[in-house]
């Protein structure tokens, strides 16, 4: 018993011997100052890149370096690649390192790039944006996702922290262009269209939405509601503007016509054990017509890449093209970079046309690249491209909508189910997605 | 804990002391320093991140910026939020069915098994034993397939005409969380059996023959002779399959996620999720801590019970 008691005595002076958990504190850098543009002059520089790309992604960050280092022959760039997961739980370590990249890829959003910028571990980029005319380049839509106000108490304005590239990805509407043909449709232009045609594929014995909801899948529910909300409000809720309402970016509305096609037959049958590998599968497969989903998920081969269709619709009120999307990354320099002017030269030349090129040649979207050649053969990504350019000239992104708080996906998934089930109404559904960024801009202080 | 039929003098007590005294010393410094190396390995790895774990439960604190205090407030979660209270009335659910649906089970096909001895026991005992020395996660993924819509077990009720019965048992608010419990009791039925079995066959014989000379019928010789005679294994069962169930993790995150709604989640998969998903790293340690502490009591609880005579 003595020892026991030893024991906890000893836990409990440790316990209060450590201080309290995070409050170790870095050192506060300023935005450079004096910027040059000009990589040639440098010298010879080796750069140190972490990324999180492999596969197709892999192989175009590869030829980007190449073209880089075509262009520059006095700079290197030196590649490391790691696991999404990986990556993201070290990188904040990786940058306090002295020997750590000058250049790696975060996430948006406050759990990655924001924790980053607030610790001081990345630069401050605005020096180079105005070098540079980023803001001239880049659709403000794009843009806002990158910054924070330098309190680190707002995302989506104040200052660059991190770059987009020539890439992009969306949720969208996928079809299947032979059921299409089939059935004698047209690729639908306008949500009132598409309703029309789901309904025709219904009563030809068709499912017209390949979907599941077991893991809690949003796809439809936001991809409609970049259909029915105002952008610039739909842009201000998620990055925490607490004047507007869940109300006033078309939430209910979304959440209505989901359920409204839940209850019309759209879905699978029994769509609620069906979990979201399956459906893609599925879809792949050749059930259903249509299926919403973030570009890139479905996982075509080239010979597939003929068979389906992709398509950003316009908005119902008809005033442009608003869909959610973002970079695959958000570029960052790390604080303690000894050569941030021929990184900031990297990061200038990932948003090139040349690097939009190069992704349509691995079949990745890209973006801000209007005159892209992609090869025809491809039906979706032809889609997927036209897509981002539509939503380029429309400066009509919205970002994630789980950016808004940490524990927005699961609120969305959970809660989604219990509307299927008609064991919540979708008012409270708005309600309750309210109640969980309110409570997280609460905790933000 | 020494009891003394009469209470001994301060004189003789003094004289216990001066003779035991030396010895007693000797050999505890002795079984320390042997005791020396695993003690600060265990110190080291369990109870220094137990301690933290304990100090973090105190705080709100995202895992990577400045933390505040905010005393009990996390344990308070428990009461004043419905979805992490409603995790424990889940593991209730789950421990009905990880823990006494299979001993019952158990109990009954060892008693059944033993009573005549048939060929190819070995081979019963094997098959119902194997899914303990499967990986959970591949259970799930069996299960999760087994339960699918269009999954064998929908198929097999809607070839014997019981369509209307046939349903997505994983989606279903209703069903998901017993279908998930069936699963545990999949698992721990075959554990509890062999260990029941060999706990009867360690029973001496002389009892059953006294009471099947005393009359007694199979149901009598169950209750009088073997349920007392497998004490000992019952508690060890109760103890591994409730700690078990309410340690449930990798079968509802692999199978539900916790869904649908909240309808599967566990304190496991509350605790994964503020951890990891969400930066609320205080209320995860406060989670695990509220684990932790009613394994224990659990633990202690059937031991004390068990051990009773």
């Amino acid at each position: 018993m003595r020892f026991h008691k030893a024991g906890v005595a000893a836990a409990v002076a440790l316990s209060l011997a450590a201080c309290s958990p995070g409050s170790g504190s870095t050192d506060k850098t300023d935005a450079p100052s004096t910027v040059s543009t000009d990589v040639a002059k440098a010298g010879n520089v080796t750069l140190k890149l972490t990324d999180f790309w492999g596969a197709a992604e892999g192989e175009w960050i590869k030829s980007v370096i190449t073209g880089f280092q075509t262009k520059y022959p006095n700079v290197k760039i030196a590649r490391t690649t790691e696991d999404w997961g990986q990556l993201n739980s070290t990188l904040n370590l990786q940058l306090q390192d002295d020997s750590g990249p000058d250049i790696a890829t975060a996430n948006n959003g406050w759990q990655s790039l924001g924790t980053l910028a607030k610790g001081n571990l990345v630069l401050n980029l605005d020096a180079y944006a105005k070098a540079y005319g980023w803001d001239k380049k880049v659709p403000t839509t794009i843009t806002r996702q990158n910054t924070f106000t330098t309190d680190f108490k707002t995302m989506g304005s104040g200052s660059w922290f991190s770059t987009p590239m020539a890439r992009t990805s969306l949720i969208g509407l996928y079809y299947n262009a032979d059921k299409l043909k089939k059935l004698g449709i047209n690729p639908p232009t306008s949500l009132d269209e598409l309703e029309a045609d789901a309904a025709k594929a219904k009563a030809a014995g068709e499912v017209p939405f390949e979907y599941g909801s077991l893991d809690g899948s949003t796809t439809v529910l936001l991809g409609l509601q970049a259909l029915l909300a105002d952008k610039k409000k739909l842009n201000d809720y998620i990055y925490g503007d607490s004047t507007v309402k869940a109300t006033d970016v078309a939430m209910t509305d979304a959440i209505t016509l989901t359920k409204k096609w839940a209850d019309e037959g759209f879905f699978p049958p029994k769509f609620n054990g069906i979990d979201y590998q399956t459906a893609v599968a599925n879809f792949v497969g050749g059930k259903g017509v249509f299926r919403w989903e973030y570009t890139g998920s479905l996982g075509l081969n080239a010979q597939q890449q003929g068979h389906f269709g992709y398509i950003q619709l316009p908005q119902k009120s008809s005033s442009g093209t608003v869909g959610v999307g973002a970079a695959p990354g958000a570029m960052v320099i790390s604080a303690k970079s000894k050569h941030p002017d021929v990184a900031a030269a990297f990061l200038d030349y990932l948003m090139s046309p040349e690097a939009g090129q190069m992704a349509a040649d691995k079949g990745l979207v890209p973006a801000m690249s209007p005159d892209v050649k992609v090869p025809a053969s491809s039906l979706s990504l032809t889609g997927e491209s036209a897509g981002a350019a539509t939503l380029d000239k429309n400066d009509g992104y919205v970002p994630y909508f789980d950016w808004s708080s940490p524990t927005m996906l699961d609120t969305l998934g959970q809660n989604l189910q219990l509307v299927y089930a008609g064991k919540m109404t979708p008012d409270k559904f708005t309600a309750a997605v309210d109640k969980d960024r309110d409570t997280f801009l609460a905790g933000q202080g | 804990m020494v009891v003394t039929a009469r209470p001994a003098t301060p004189a003789e007590t003094r004289d216990a002391d001066v003779r035991r005294r030396p010895l007693r010393r000797r050999t505890r410094w002795i079984g320390l320093g042997f005791a020396a190396l695993p003690l600060a390995v265990y110190g080291l790895v369990v109870l220094v991140p137990l301690a933290q774990s304990v100090q973090y439960s105190f705080y709100k604190w995202d895992g990577v910026s400045a933390s505040t205090f905010v005393g009990l407030d996390n344990y308070r979660s428990f009461v004043t939020d419905p979805v992490l209270r409603s995790t424990l009335g889940h593991v209730l659910v789950l421990i009905g069915f990880f823990a006494l649906l299979p001993i019952v089970l158990g109990l009954l096909s060892a008693a059944l098994l033993t009573r005549a001895k048939q060929p190819g026991m070995a081979v019963y005992r094997w098959i119902f034993f194997l899914p303990q020395v499967m990986t959970s996660v591949v259970i799930a993924l069996v299960f999760k397939r087994i339960y699918a819509p269009d999954g064998p077990l929908n198929t097999a009720l809607r070839a014997v005409g019981l369509d209307s019965l046939a349903k997505t048992w994983l989606g279903d608010f209703t069903w998901a969380l017993p279908a998930l419990g069936l699963i545990g009791t999949w698992v721990t039925f075959g554990f509890c059996m062999v260990l029941f079995i060999s706990g009867t066959s360690a029973i001496a014989p002389e009892l059953y023959e006294a009471a099947r000379i005393d009359g007694a019928g199979p149901v009598r010789e169950f209750f009088a002779v073997t349920l007392p005679g497998l004490r000992g294994q019952l508690a060890v069962a109760l103890t591994l399959t409730i700690t078990a169930a309410l340690r449930t993790f990798d079968l509802v995150w692999i199978t539900t996620h916790g869904g649908p709604g909240t309808s599967t989640l566990t304190p496991a998969v509350a605790l994964y999720k503020a951890a990891f998903q969400n930066p609320q790293v205080g209320l995860a340690a406060a989670i695990g801590v509220v684990m932790a502490a009613l394994c224990l009591v659990i633990a202690v609880v059937i031991t004390r019970v068990s051990e009773r005579d």
